[in-house]
């Protein structure tokens, strides 16, 4: 998906809160409130909705916290008031509605990777060569567009991130 | 019985009518701009629940026969399965078509790799021969026993679906579970039907086993009451 987001860099919020050596990893946790979210009621999974991402990915300049898209404010189907956006990962990596950011020592238990570990990963970087076990991940429909395109690696933005995860093996880490 | 003519004349028109209107309701919706910001993803999802709905309904043409005894139903059965081919190959069409845009290559790796568009490909082959099959000639051709015989195969295209549905949702198999039970009671109900004759007339050898033991142990014989 290209969306015009508008926000602001994960990182400003990061350094204003001036996490101590401990902090390794970065934890979100999304709203749970079954009145204004009927879908949170049944638990399809284990609710509150929960993400994370490594220190140096929340500090990379491409994470965002979004508080809008094409100009205007968030819709609450979008994850108003505030939510995160990682161009170079799987969309469920973009956790919406945060109600909670801690800093942790320990790799968190994200919601999908608890729910099904050998089709999500705590990475999710998006990787045209390593499919989903259910599914091809090599192609994608842009939103608007009719024909499928070839799906790149770090979702086109190999040249910023990829050094995130040199030496890595990326079908273990996925 | 007596055909009851002016019911066929409402029934029919109004089961075309109703099957159409999953297409209509479609069809505006894509021409007015009310389907989602992936029209094509609507389009796949929309036809492949009518297709498993409408071989729900078929299926469940015999049950209700012999359930409620309205004979009449029966009727319609032809119409249902056909129009349950008809969103099936809507539904298959979108994914060579939109989907895929006739990527033969691509497609032939979906059907052998995933399991889901297997069962899927699978369901949808197996009811071409049933479609085809479906006129009056063919039935005399082959034979009423024949012919069912082989439009059994119903059974094993509908269990193809709905694993079809199960392998492709992410967490919330609610649906694909709903029409599994839906499925297991309309195939149960013949399943039964086929074994109650059968286990019934299994008691016969022992219970007249049992009547002549009673008779030589204790002298009486019960049948002659």
């Amino acid at each position: 998906m290209v969306i015009p987001w508008r926000g602001f860099p994960l990182r400003d919020l990061i350094n204003r809160l001036e996490p101590t050596s401990h902090a390794k990893y970065v934890e979100f946790t999304t709203l749970n409130d079954p009145g204004q979210m009927p879908g949170v009621r049944r638990r399809v999974l284990d609710w509150p909705y929960l993400e994370g991402l490594r220190l140096d990915e929340a500090m990379h300049p491409l994470t965002m916290l979004a508080v809008g898209l094409y100009g205007k404010e968030l819709p609450n189907q979008n994850g108003a008031p505030l939510r995160l956006v990682v161009p170079w990962k799987y969309g469920f990596k973009s956790i919406k509605s945060i109600v909670k950011i801690r800093f942790v020592e320990k790799q968190p238990v994200t919601s999908w990777s608890a729910s099904a570990p050998r089709e999500y990963g705590f990475y999710a970087n998006v990787n045209p060569q390593v499919d989903h076990p259910r599914w091809s991940q090599a192609r994608e429909r842009r939103i608007g567009e009719f024909r499928k395109r070839k799906t790149l690696m770090f979702n086109g933005y190999a040249d910023q991130v990829a050094s995130l995860y040199s030496g890595m093996d990326l079908r273990k880490y996925f | 019985m007596k055909r009851n003519r002016s019911l066929d004349k409402v029934i029919r028109p109004a089961v075309l009518l109703l099957c159409l209107m999953p297409l209509f309701v479609l069809v505006w919706n894509a021409t007015t701009g009310n389907l989602s910001a992936n029209p094509i993803d609507d389009i796949t999802d929309t036809t492949g629940r009518w297709t498993l709905r409408l071989v729900m309904i078929t299926l469940a043409v015999t049950p209700l026969r012999r359930i409620t005894g309205w004979n009449g139903v029966i009727r319609v059965r032809r119409m249902l399965g056909l129009f349950t081919f008809f969103y099936g190959t809507l539904h298959f069409a979108t994914y060579i078509w939109l989907d895929q845009f006739f990527g033969f290559e691509e497609i032939a790796k979906d059907v052998l790799k995933r399991p889901f568009i297997t069962a899927g490909f699978l369901a949808f082959a197996l009811m071409v021969p049933l479609a085809i099959t479906s006129t009056r000639g063919w039935i005399k051709r082959l034979g009423g026993k024949r012919w069912q015989f082989l439009h059994r195969l119903v059974y094993i295209s509908a269990t193809g679906g709905v694993l079809h549905y199960l392998w492709l949702v992410k967490a919330d198999t609610l649906f694909p579970l709903i029409y599994g039970c839906v499925l297991s009671f309309l195939l149960g109900h013949r399943l039964w039907t086929f074994l109650k004759p059968r286990l019934s007339s299994y008691r016969e050898p022992y219970s007249a086993w049992r009547h002549l033991w009673l008779k030589e142990s204790t002298g009486l014989d019960a049948r002659a009451r």
